[in-house]
């Protein structure tokens, strides 16, 4: 019997798999995503891919059903429960701009009105003390409310539960009691931080979508279980880890971020076959450029997020958009020449596309310059149209008294630098050199840039991983199952009660290691993260710090001391340091085996195809390989074009190209 | 660094363009990353600029929006003082003069020239807000009256020189702040974020060469001049007025008065704010140089907001103000509060234009920065001193196709975000009771005002209180026809037989169960109360932000008990309403 490991990304518009057959074999595929129910595609896909769906011994998922739901504000409404006396915190949002010169300026678009926002009597004060006790009767009129204009959600969110969460709990009793079927989210089962706004954002954002993603979960279980798939279906978290559907059910929120997360995941799972601890991650698609950060083979994961301005407390993947892709358009202005932010998007899309595009992209630059072939994109199933895509450059060339080749190679290098310098500005942020990384490049568009973002950059190595266009899927199945738990535990450092720390891991590790085994998680497959937010004192952000097991609380404090003159370039031994939250990661391993390369080439294909591709104004008879025709080992020379279904890697002239033992192509400087 | 005009393509032009811009942010991520105290790095109180050989921005990145423009100034002003040979390399200037640099002494710039085989091809600068630089009171006075007390005044000073830092001058600096330890670290991530600049700009001119990044300058600037004198130009030409006033100056003086004329002559803007009022006994005052600044803000704000600044921006703008006056005030002025004045002047320019820049301006907005300090002991960790500082948000103005947004922070700052009432009663012995929106705060029209806000501070231990809300003389204005917001309020102990109201008060000692309640005012109506859709206010009564008889008063919108619109009541007094106006 053949075992199947299986990945599914659902995206936009494909849904990317990726099968790993006996730990060894892989392949990918790529089915349309039905918006509509996304559990068809799913199926679709398993279907052609998976001769036997029976012998499917593991299957996870990202989805971006939760996203979508938002991003196209389809979720559920939601009528959200606050203390009484602060719950206009929710609608106030804090009160900053995000813009600074704009005097009509609009806020972030709540998902909550005013109008459905509740207050019940009942103050905790910070240490527990009880100001005011719950007044239960305040809660008819909500139901009465719930009921009438039939909200399928509510969200809780009461002071200081985050520590003494005793009033939300006796909340959901009166109201699951009174309201059954409805979607009850507790501020505290979401996020145990501080912060009554943003807990209650994330709240919020999880009643908003639940009960859409409670529909698809139900319907995708359902229906791959009528195929015979008998295994725990899994689900890929922002946190970069996996959880089963009955743990995505119950806090859909942490999928959120699902699908993307999937490249780091990849990039880490890289930094350990490879051996290469420090990686740039850069995922160039249609409209966007995600950066990400591995370090020391660590993801850079962060304790909050904000969606279209919105706040979110819960550990996600630092990943950072820049406004650059292949549909960014270049435009004039006062005799300037600017490519991008402005993208064609998806529709018209570029203007080789032939959906109306008129003003020419970065993909119609590259295709102009025949480093992208007419016939390169979706496996040839796509012909590009160069006629019209040379009539726009031309056009556009003939503004600003530019040759139709200058032009087009022009556009790529404003919009390469520009990249470039995003990528800077952010190693300058985290104090890092991005001469001590490799540069990872995936997504469909990452490949053609690459080397060029290498070399602004000084960075000596170019890994396009293999299966570049499906990286995201093949990071799924290079993950861990993951629970984040948090405590507040505001506390000086000095003359801290070790035991009570000790207390509060201990009942984190237990809480971890319950969800973990619901999970059927065996105990030896467990292990756990521990780590202290923690910050001087008088300073409002924090710096995470790993905590060992062995608790030792002059450690952690030195840890921070480090870690604060990493992250912030400096430090201050000797000045008071406080806690915020202790956290733990419960981790639960997955088996899973390196698959090493195998080539499927005899290493004697003679190269016979070539394109006369633009390098500095030169077109120059470029080899066009297909990639899985590249033997294992040798060293290809540019100008060489590697095509494959889902992306192009373009090696200019002056740079080298060699297959490694995992299939990835590694690319340097001659 | 002399450049031919025409030798330069556009892409060259566009990548050297990003560049800069590309410097300036990572100057500033140096300097964020690098600084010591939370106001630089959280509450992003700094700015950094990239200049050329001439003092001219070539890149900048602003914190607050404040800070737009105002450090080429200070170079131009060390070259005017000693001569544009005094900069050598290895040379790192220090200033704080509030005459020059136009802020409070807080605002610390410090700038180094960057040189390149020997020549000077452009200067690296920054300014950050220095926790403490010696005042009467830590970190700064309320009631200041004469510079002096606002701590030591520093012309252009090298605290570099040769490459070498001037231990004598900076252990100076070091022993005249309450923080000498920060203070020192803050300046150690401005030098820094200049060397950023400095190494940036150096691999740019290594990669392009001289003369191609000056022709890529001159090229820039012309760019950025042409789009704002196209936009300029678009303004019709006329003279455009505006005042009013300030409550005071923090002293007890009567209002102090704003008066603003802007004179548009084709692509030329005027600024002059010729009739304001003398500097005044208190700190209200403020340097010539951030009047400018607060003059560009305005100017940013209706001509191409989201186009970043450079040497060719702001050409088309020129400010005056008369010499000894509150924008252009000399020693021995107290500085200190210097920004309540330019909020107002911010405000009043989009007034002047708002009748030949009708959708790109907005009503007034709530004001000020609203501050309270609650310092004291705290019982709960072992009589520890805290000093909790926080603006206020409230209400901004209306415009023409949108409300005023409710609860927002002033113009003067932007990333400012409230303190959670949980950090708070963690932080500080105080409760924080009740935090919410005015209900009828914002003023009426088609458009509505956004609405201010009330927070209640309830007191478990003794403390004392400081308080600056301004803007009740002047509350924030609507425009065509829309109505003006409800002004600030702050109660102590309200409901009780020892209620008081005030604004502006210092050091006022209040004891264990007394109750601060802050009210910040809203913002401007846009458009006459009575062409705002039924539906709207009937909307904005459901979700609270005006009351039922708010609406009936403000709007002549009548609701029955269910919330009804009676349309026939209705009609008959928006019809009156119309008649009376």
């Amino acid at each position: 019997m053949t075992h199947y490991r299986v990945s599914a990304d659902i995206g936009g518009t494909f849904t990317d798999f990726v099968v790993m057959e006996d730990n060894a074999h892989i392949y990918t595929g790529k089915v349309l995503t039905t918006p509509e129910n996304p559990a068809l595609g799913v199926l679709k896909g398993l279907t052609q891919l998976v001769p036997n769906l029976q012998e499917i011994e593991f299957l996870v998922h990202g989805t971006t059903v939760g996203l979508n739901a938002f991003l196209e504000r389809r979720g559920s409404r939601v009528l959200l429960v606050m203390t009484e006396g602060v719950g206009d915190a929710y609608t106030i949002a804090r009160g900053d701009r995000k813009e600074l010169y704009a005097l009509q300026y609009r806020k972030p678009q709540l998902l909550v009105e005013r109008r459905a926002v509740h207050e019940v009597r009942g103050r905790v004060k910070w240490d527990g003390a009880i100001l005011e006790p719950l007044h239960e009767e305040d809660f008819a009129p909500i139901v009465e409310a719930v009921r009438s204009e039939g909200f399928p959600a509510v969200a809780v969110c009461f002071l200081h539960s985050y520590a003494y969460p005793e009033h939300e709990l006796r909340a959901r009793e009166i109201l699951a009691s009174a309201l059954p079927g409805i979607s009850i989210t507790l501020s505290h089962e979401i996020a145990r931080e501080w912060r009554e706004y943003e807990r209650a954002s994330s709240a919020v954002m999880n009643a908003y979508i639940a009960p859409i993603v409670e529909r698809y979960l139900v319907s995708l279980e359902e229906q791959v279980r009528a195929r015979g798939v008998d295994v725990t279906l899994h689900v890929m978290q922002s946190s970069g880890g996996v959880m089963t559907v009955d743990a995505a059910r119950r806090q859909p929120v942490y999928t959120l971020l699902s699908g993307p997360v999937g490249g780091t995941v990849g990039c880490i799972a890289l930094s350990q076959v490879t051996g290469r601890p420090n990686l740039i991650g850069v995922d160039m698609g249609g409209t966007s450029f995600d950066v990400s950060l591995v370090v020391d083979g660590r993801p850079e994961i962060t304790s909050e997020t904000q969606l279209e301005g919105l706040p979110l407390l819960m550990s996600v993947v630092n990943i950072r958009t820049i406004g650059a892709g292949g549909g960014s358009l270049a435009w004039l202005e006062a005799g300037a020449m600017r490519v991008g932010p402005q993208s064609a998007g998806a529709v018209p899309g570029p203007v080789c596309y032939g959906q109306g595009g008129t003003a020419p992209t970065v993909t119609d630059a590259n295709l102009f310059l025949k480093r992208l072939g007419a016939q390169s994109l979706l496996g040839g199933r796509m012909t590009l149209d160069e006629a019209a895509t040379a009539a726009a450059i031309h056009t556009m060339a003939a503004q600003v008294n530019l040759d139709d080749v200058a032009f087009a190679e022009g556009m790529l290098a404003i919009t390469n630098a520009k990249m470039a310098d995003a990528i800077r500005t952010i190693t300058v942020e985290q104090g890092i050199d991005p001469r001590q990384f490799g540069l990872v490049a995936f997504g469909g568009a990452g490949p053609m840039h690459a080397v060029w973002l290498a070399r602004e950059l000084n960075i000596g190595e170019v890994i396009v991983p293999r299966f570049p266009g499906t990286f995201s899927a093949w990071g799924m199945l290079q993950t861990d199952v993951r629970h984040d738990l948090t405590r507040n535990y505001y506390f000086p450092v000095a003359g801290v009660d070790r035991t009570g720390i000790e207390g509060v891991f201990m009942e984190l590790h237990a809480e971890g290691a319950r969800a973990l085994e619901a999970e059927q998680v065996a105990a030896g497959d467990m292990y756990f993260v521990r780590s202290a937010d923690m910050r001087y004192v008088g300073q409002e952000y924090t710096v995470n710090v790993g905590v060992a097991e062995q608790l030792d609380v002059a450690d952690v404090e030195q840890a921070f001391h480090a870690a604060h003159n990493t992250r912030y370039g400096h430090a201050t031994p000797g000045a008071p340091v406080e806690f915020v939250n202790l956290r733990v990661a419960a981790l639960g391993r997955l088996a899973r085996k390196e698959s090493r390369f195998r080539p499927q080439s005899s290493g004697s294909s003679e190269q016979t195809a070539h394109r006369l591709a633009v390098f500095d104004g030169v077109a120059r008879k470029t080899p066009v390989l297909w990639r899985d025709d590249i033997p294992l080992g040798a060293v290809w020379q540019g100008p060489l074009v590697v095509e494959e279904d889902s992306a192009t890697t373009i090696i200019p002239p002056g740079y080298s190209m060699r297959l490694d033992e995992w299939g990835n192509l590694i690319i340097h400087a001659d | 660094m002399a450049a031919k005009p025409g030798d330069i393509d556009p892409i060259t032009t566009e990548i050297i363009r990003n560049a800069f811009i590309a410097i300036a942010q990572d100057m500033n991520a140096t300097l964020i990353r690098s600084a010591y105290t939370p106001i630089i790095y959280e509450g992003k109180d700094c700015s950094v600029a990239l200049l050329d050989e001439d003092g001219n921005v070539l890149g900048q990145s602003a914190g607050l929006p404040l800070f737009l423009g105002n450090l080429e100034i200070c170079v131009k002003l060390t070259a005017e003082m000693y001569g544009w040979e005094v900069f050598q390399p290895g040379d790192v200037f220090y200033m704080n003069d509030a005459y020059m640099t136009g802020t409070h002494l807080n605002d610390s710039t410090i700038f180094a020239p960057i040189f390149s085989r020997g020549t000077r091809v452009g200067f690296a600068a920054t300014r950050a807000h220095w926790l403490d630089v010696g005042a009467k009171d830590p970190g700064g006075s309320m009631d200041s009256h004469e510079i002096y007390q606002e701590g030591v005044r520093w012309a252009p000073t090298r605290i570099y020189e040769g490459g070498k830092p001037r231990k004598d001058i900076i252990d100076l600096l070091r022993r005249n702040s309450r923080f000498g330890y920060g203070l020192v670290g803050d300046m150690n991530a401005q030098v820094a974020a200049c060397r950023t600049g400095e190494v940036r700009f150096q691999s740019v001119l290594d990669r392009f060469g001289h003369e191609t990044v000056a022709a890529a300058r001159d090229e820039i600037f012309r760019q950025s001049e042409q789009l704002e004198r196209e936009a300029v130009l678009a303004i019709a030409d006329g003279s455009y007025n505006a005042e009013g006033y300030l409550d005071n100056d923090g002293l007890g003086s009567p209002p102090v008065k704003v008066r603003v004329r802007v004179d548009i002559v084709g692509d030329q803007m005027t600024v002059d704010l010729d009739g304001s009022a003398a500097q005044t006994y208190g700190p209200v005052n403020c340097g010539f140089a951030q009047t400018i600044s607060a003059v560009r803000v305005a100017f940013k704000l209706l001509v191409n907001p989201k186009r970043p600044v450079d040497g060719g921006t702001f050409r088309t703008l020129t400010v005056q103000a008369p010499e000894g006056s509150i924008f252009r005030a000399t020693e021995p002025a107290a500085c200190q509060w210097y920004f309540s004045s330019l909020g107002l002047l911010i405000d009043l320019i989009p007034r002047a234009l708002a009748s030949v820049l009708p959708q790109k301006v907005a009503s007034a907005h709530y004001g000020d920065s609203m501050v309270i300090y609650v310092a004291g002991v705290d019982p709960r960790k072992g009589n520890a001193p805290y000093l909790a500082v926080e603006p206020t948000t409230g209400g901004w103005g209306a415009y023409h196709d949108g409300d005023g947004q409710d609860a927002l922070i002033n113009n003067v700052n932007g990333g400012f975000k409230d303190l959670p009432v949980e950090v708070y009663e963690n932080k500080y012995p105080v409760v924080l009771r009740r935090y919410g929106l005015r209900t009828d705060t914002g003023g009426a029209g088609r458009t509505r005002g956004g609405t201010g806000i009330y927070r209640e501070y309830h007191l478990d231990a003794p403390a004392t209180i400081y308080l600056w809300f301004e803007r009740s003389v002047t509350p924030a204005w609507g425009l065509f026809g829309g109505k003006q917001a409800v002004p600030p309020d702050v109660i102590i102990n309200p409901g009780r037989a020892d209620e008081r109201h005030m604004l502006k008060v210092n050091a006022l000692a209040l004891k264990v169960g007394d109750v601060i309640r802050t009210q910040t005012g809203g913002g401007g109506g846009y458009g006459s109360p009575w062409e705002r859709d039924p539906q709207r206010v009937r909307a904005d009564v459901v979700d609270g932000y005006i009351s039922r008889a708010g609406a009936e008063r403000d709007y002549g919108v009548v609701l029955d008990e269910t919330l009804a619109i009676d349309v026939a009541r209705s009609e008959a007094l928006r019809a009156a309403m119309q008649a009376a106006a």
